[in-house]
């Protein structure tokens, strides 16, 4: 075990491919979408190592933090299957590294075009008329229901009768004393059948 | 549409007209719902106002249709805590609340819907009884004092489904909501009323249909105070707009009166304004804040808080999503953000197990928002599934009555200080047990409606940060139980007014931008008539 952050001279590395590929598969393992192509997950790696570069202590930690999965995977994090890399990425899920590379991937991956085009988002629409024109009720597995309120029926206020009630038992749930068990207590002693 | 001229200078008027420094002027700090809405009324009494806003002009067509882009650009990202048990405390810590930094404020980031009070809300102690832990309070208004105040507001705001406004077309997130209402036998659902235009109307033209709401309408089909009140308190020739200028106190004179208010612009150079009269619009985290950062040796808790209720019972609507995912695609982000409401389970009922109802209301993300909010701090294969899903998803958000609680409170964070040296607000909130109970009750409900078209799954979202933001300057009949009176005039401080979602007394199920204006409307007539009458 080594602990970057003793010295100082660590302020001075970078990332090397095998961290950006390693990143690449944190990243296909933690966010698994089949339908998403590689690109994606490449150029949010890179972001990732785009802001460990500009903070010294973001880089502290994912160095510490890659250098920790391939010591949880016995050698290589790469080299692990699917399921054996979620294990390994579980057990490191309350790291500073992992919380990091989750919050940057979260923001950057899904704000992706690409990965729009395969989750079936179109994006913006101002620019070609809104969606007017291009599908937004074009639903067709459902009846089309009506858009206005029943007519000549007023929405309930209040239910009947409940001004005279009690107030409600989620108002009610405090003991009234030690010896007054109150509405929703139990009094436990010795059962007698 | 007017914005920001070039060679602006900072800290002044953008528009042709302005009022000179020590000029006692009538000053609006904030233009949103409330301070926007009042600004028109006032001008078009022939008023001048001084409007402070601490964000910049931006215009509709400078809105972008891109979700992190456009919270970059209009989001109020300045730096504020929270604490308490409250699920926003944990998942956005420093964003507890999602409103705007513009001109317009959240109107222009708002989703428009416009439902009413009910009579009974006003009187939430009344009709509630006593509810442990609660500071419910009846308002010292009712139903009937309002009613003129909502005519007029929903004819300004063009809401669909009254006053012959036509309703907005069922798109493809409706289809799903409205079948499974039916289906499990809600009778009240519609596709409003919504402030969205379904046809021309007032100037603004009919929805496109194009997708983004949150991100301000470059349609401008949406009502706003950017796109209605301001440009027509500007056509008025009295409104003095200073953008980027951010009130940081408003001092007062010997008689307790309030005298000026200090602001910084831009460039951090502190300006004084003489005032006649202030009213204080800055949502209901900075306007307590401002209050309290105008404390002095005769205000010692905050200007206007003899009552101690200042920054108390911070409200924030229960809140929370549900989402379904079906086998055939629903394409939900297609069409308006909102456009479908029921309104079945709004009404009072404790045979439920908690006081107050709440309305279900149509949403939509996009996968970037989708994936910062579905399931906040998740990652992994259950995750992923959440976003797979994405095109056969239908979305609805619970908007319910929550009870004001006077440890739920907006604080000045002394540990903490903000670019311009002033401590930050921080933002404490605990769920009530009857919150708890709602939000169950809705969440269910929620997914029986989906289960009944089909879902072959549903996930419950926890609170987004708060968008409505209410209840820190509550109205009060009695000096001592609030802070402000029945028309939003200081009880200790009688020039001092407060013309936001603060003076809210209690939370109602309703979206309460609608009676934000109407009360800013009334405001309005109120100050207007007292200045005629040399009473202020």
């Amino acid at each position: 075990m080594v602990f970057p952050a003793k010295y100082p001279s660590l302020n001075a590395t970078e990332m090397t491919e095998e961290a950006r590929q390693t990143l690449i598969r944190v990243l296909r393992v933690a966010f698994p979408h089949q339908c998403v192509p590689d690109g994606p997950y490449e150029r949010t790696a890179d972001t990732i190592l785009t802001e460990a570069q500009n903070e010294t202590w973001f880089r502290v930690a994912l160095t510490q933090g890659l250098l920790s999965l391939n010591q949880l995977s016995d050698g290589d994090f790469r080299s692990l299957d699917d399921a054996a890399a979620l294990r390994v990425l579980r057990r490191v899920d309350g790291t500073e590294f992992f919380g990091f590379v989750r919050r940057t991937a979260v923001l950057n991956l899904y704000d992706d075009a690409e990965v729009w085009t395969a989750l079936g988002y179109e994006g913006a629409s101002f620019d070609q008329g809104g969606y007017i024109n291009r599908g937004f009720n074009d639903l067709g597995w459902l009846p089309d229901p009506r858009v206005e309120f029943p007519e000549g029926e007023t929405m309930p206020e209040i239910a009947p009768g409940a001004t005279g009630a009690p107030r409600p038992a989620a108002g009610g749930q405090k003991t009234d004393s030690t010896n007054q068990p109150g509405a929703t207590s139990s009094d436990m002693e010795e059962v007698k059948k | 549409m007017s914005s920001v001229p070039e060679n602006h200078t900072p800290g002044e008027s953008v528009t042709g007209y302005s009022v000179a420094h020590d000029e006692e002027a009538v000053v609006i700090v904030g233009s949103g719902a409330g301070g926007g809405t009042l600004a028109y009324e006032l001008t078009s009494k022939g008023i001048p106002v001084v409007v402070l806003e601490a964000g910049p002009y931006l215009t509709h067509d400078e809105y972008m249709n891109n979700e992190w882009e456009s919270f970059n650009q209009m989001a109020w990202l300045d730096p504020r805590t929270t604490s308490g048990s409250w699920r926003v405390a944990r998942d956005f810590p420093n964003l507890p609340a999602w409103i705007v930094k513009a001109v317009g404020g959240t109107t222009t980031h708002w989703s428009g819907a416009t439902p009413r009070f009910k009579d009974h809300e006003f009187k939430a102690r009344s009709v509630y009884g006593r509810v442990d832990g609660a500071n419910l309070l009846d308002w010292p208004i009712g139903l009937s004092d309002l009613a003129p105040f909502y005519d007029r507001a929903e004819k300004a705001m063009g809401s669909t489904h009254v006053h012959g406004r036509p309703p907005l077309p069922a798109n493809n997130n409706y289809k799903v909501f409205a079948n499974g209402a039916e289906r499990v036998g809600y009778k009240f659902y519609a596709t409003g009323p919504y402030a969205t235009n379904a046809e021309e109307y007032d100037g603004r033209p009919a929805s496109i249909q194009d997708g983004f709401n949150f991100q301000g309408d470059k349609n401008r089909s949406k009502w706003s105070t950017l796109v209605r009140e301001i440009p027509r308190a500007e056509a008025t020739g009295l409104l003095d707009l200073r953008p980027n200028s951010q009130a940081v106190q408003i001092t007062h004179d010997a008689e307790g009166r309030a005298d000026a208010v200090l602001y910084l612009d831009e460039e951090g150079s502190l300006h004084r304004q003489a005032a006649k009269i202030v009213c204080v619009a800055g949502n209901s985290i900075e306007t307590p804040r401002l209050l309290l950062l105008s404390a002095t040796p005769s205000f010692p808790d905050g200007l206007g808080n003899s009552s101690g209720q200042l920054g108390r019972n911070y409200m924030r609507h229960l809140t929370g999503t549900v989402w379904g995912h079906f086998e055939e695609p629903v394409r939900m982000y297609r069409g308006e953000t909102m456009a479908g409401m029921i309104g079945d389970e709004s009404l009072h009922d404790p045979d439920r197990g908690f006081a107050g109802g709440y309305y279900l209301e149509t949403i939509s993300l996009g996968p970037a928002f989708m994936a910062a909010f579905v399931e906040p701090g998740t990652w992994g294969p259950d995750f992923a599934k959440l976003l797979d899903a994405y095109t056969n998803s239908a979305g609805m958000w619970i908007v319910g009555e929550d009870m004001p609680q006077e440890t739920n409170r907006i604080t000045l964070n002394t540990t903490l200080k903000d670019k311009n040296g002033l401590p930050v607000p921080n933002v404490h909130y605990d769920d009530h047990v009857n919150d708890v109970a709602m939000r169950e009750h809705a969440y269910a409900a929620g997914e029986k409606v989906y289960a009944a078209v089909g879902a072959r799954s549903t996930h419950r979202t926890p609170p987004y940060p708060s968008t409505h933001n209410l209840g820190t300057a509550r109205m009060s009949e009695r000096p001592e139980d609030g802070v402000v009176d029945r028309w939003g005039r200081s009880h200790d401080v009688k020039n001092l007014f407060v013309s936001d979602g603060s003076v809210f007394t209690s939370g109602a199920a309703a979206n309460p931008t609608l009676t934000i204006v109407a009360l800013a409307i009334r405001q309005a007539d109120y100050i207007a008539e007292e200045l005629k009458a040399q009473r202020i």
